[in-house]
């Protein structure tokens, strides 16, 4: 049971256990003739206290606690009952036989069907007293049963409706637990979304910039930088792309979106590859393609790309006939090299799995 | 160098363009080698002139999806320097064709110059290391891969990368040759690993006489 409905139970408990206050102080003290219903008003009062120390801290009576109690309460009911004189036993002096009933909701409200056995039993006992004594007219019968019967068909329903909202609250607290669910995973999706929008924005690199400046003509397609940058932008959404892909050799495959737009570009390029593929995480994959952009880039008319995976180093290498670029060594766990030999630049991304 | 007589091979490719072009190359290398026998299977190599041939040029995969190992060492017990010309084929494989003692293995990507140099070192008993099997010693993780040293695994890696020896020499800042030196020792090292075969004791016995390994190395 969730923690709305043990509110809702506990206040029930609570209202109960005035009620019983009230009833018993207000309705029966006034009505104790004799020393042994003195004594029963003393152990319900008692049992009241008893059980006031956890129902107020809306608890449920610890269940040995009830179950005592629940004896205890029959007990001083049936003393109540059974040390009357018979005729006072239709009379205002037996106030136990109504009373104790709510003594046992109290006690028992958690658990519905022993409460309603407890109840039964306790007025079964009332009425086993009661037709015992002399009771002659049909109308004296009846009016007991219908005295019993109505305080027990009260307390009864009492103990349903308990049982009614104690359910509806747990409903109610469930859908709105449900709800509070949905909401939290929309907004996760909705945070993970916008994340990932920065994360591809990040990204772009270069594209935001370059679409903007062609869009506002500060920038011209005719001009040999403007074109270099824009082939450094589609590969590098090439290979954005190729980044999600599920494929067996991820760096493989992004190096192979890079050559393939090269070759595109008219270039014609080489792609070889050595080694056994091996694990390479996204950025480390990033680190090393970014220079190969580059390089690819720079072209004039011939490349060769080489990727290399030893024991526990992994290069990706590229020989152009184009200019060097900047050696970008931002991610720190590649290292890029970039030489020029006369006509040629070579450039080489290294990674070492096992970092000495 | 000077060649007594002129060289001559025989080429085993089941594509008949292949053959046509290989053919053509070396007719017009410096010094030509000339081809004495064809054919789309093995056969070729074993009867005719083909059988005197002195390099034989060899396709891996002929008709069929596994590679002939078979044959290579068939012609390599016999003494046979065999050149391997294939397609792209995995680093297990290019290693295990060298195991076998083929004096070079080509991917068909690498052209006439290649091909041209390594027919023309296999009829001296000497290796050629193309840039693809460059790549696949580099990246060589077995068990049984001989230990290079550091300079060695080096020039393979640059060589493989740039497919220029002079690049090489350059960033090493060595000489060209002393490139090919340690390219040959590397494949000395290779050719005293596995079952033993004519073509490897010879390539071994050259490295010895070329100075390039002393008998107390072995």
């Amino acid at each position: 049971m969730n923690e709305t409905a043990d509110r809702v139970l506990g206040g029930c408990r609570i209202a109960v256990l005035l009620a019983t206050a009230a009833i018993q102080v207000g309705l029966s003290l006034a009505r104790l003739t004799d020393t042994p219903g003195r004594l029963a008003f003393a152990a319900l009062a008692v049992v009241l206290v008893v059980a006031a120390w956890w129902v107020l801290r809306w608890k449920p009576v610890p269940w040995p606690v009830a179950l005592a109690g629940a004896v205890v309460v029959l007990a001083a009911s049936t003393v109540a009952v059974w040390t009357l004189p018979t005729d006072r036993l239709f009379g205002d002096e037996n106030w136990a036989s109504g009373l104790a009933g709510w003594h046992l909701l109290v006690l028992l409200m958690d658990r519905p069907a022993l409460a309603m056995a407890a109840l039964v039993l306790q007025m079964t006992l009332a009425f086993v007293r009661q037709f015992g004594a002399e009771l002659t007219t049909r109308g004296e019968i009846g009016s007991v049963v219908i005295v019993g019967l109505s305080v027990l068909t009260f307390q009864a329903a009492t103990l349903a409706l308990i049982g009614v909202v104690n359910r509806r609250a747990g409903e109610a607290a469930e859908a709105s637990a449900e709800r509070d669910r949905q909401a939290h995973r929309k907004a996760l999706a909705e945070e993970r979304e916008a994340d990932q929008r920065n994360r591809f924005a990040g990204q772009l690199g270069a594209t935001l910039p370059l679409l903007a400046g062609l869009a506002d003509r500060t920038l011209d397609p005719r001009d040999d930088e403007v074109r270099r940058r824009c082939a450094l932008a589609a590969t590098q959404l090439r290979r954005l792309f190729a980044e999600n892909d599920d494929v067996p050799d991820p760096l493989l495959h992004e190096v192979s979106a890079c050559v393939d737009l090269a070759e595109r570009r008219g270039l014609t390029v080489t792609l070889a590859v050595s080694g056994e593929p091996a694990p390479v995480p996204t950025a480390v994959r990033r680190a090393l393609t970014a220079p190969l952009m580059t390089a690819l880039v720079a072209a004039r008319s011939h490349a060769r790309v080489s990727v290399l995976r030893a024991d526990d180093e992994i290069r990706v290498a590229a020989i152009t006939d184009g200019e060097p670029g900047v050696t970008e060594n931002g991610s720190g766990a590649v290292d890029v090299e970039w030489h020029a030999l006369g006509e040629r630049s070579w450039m080489e991304a290294k990674w070492r799995s096992r970092p000495n | 160098m000077a060649f007594a007589t002129e060289l001559t091979a025989v080429v085993i490719d089941d594509h008949p363009a292949v053959r046509a072009g290989v053919v053509h190359w070396l007719s017009c290398g410096t010094p030509p080698v000339t081809v004495v026998a064809e054919g789309e299977d093995v056969r070729a190599a074993w009867i005719g002139e083909g059988a005197q041939a002195d390099v034989v040029i060899l396709d891996l995969h002929l008709d069929s999806t596994t590679p002939a190992m078979g044959d290579l060492r068939r012609l390599t017990e016999a003494g046979r320097r065999v050149v391997v010309y294939s397609m792209r084929a995995d680093d297990e494989t290019v290693l295990q064709c060298l195991e076998l003692g083929a004096l070079s293995y080509l991917t068909k990507a690498e052209g006439a110059e290649h091909l041209l140099e390594a027919v023309r070192t296999a009829a001296a008993d000497r290796s050629y290391t193309p840039p693809s099997l460059a790549g696949a010693m580099a990246g060589d993780r077995s068990e049984r891969r001989p230990a290079l040293s550091a300079r060695e695994t080096e020039v393979l890696i640059e060589w493989f990368q740039s497919e220029s020896k002079d690049f090489v020499a350059h960033r090493l800042g060595i000489s060209p040759n002393t490139v090919n030196s340690h390219l040959e020792r590397i494949r000395v090292k290779y050719a005293q690993m596995g079952r033993e075969a004519p073509t490897k004791a010879a390539l071994v016995a050259r490295a010895i006489q070329d100075g390039l390994i002393g008998v107390s190395d072995l």
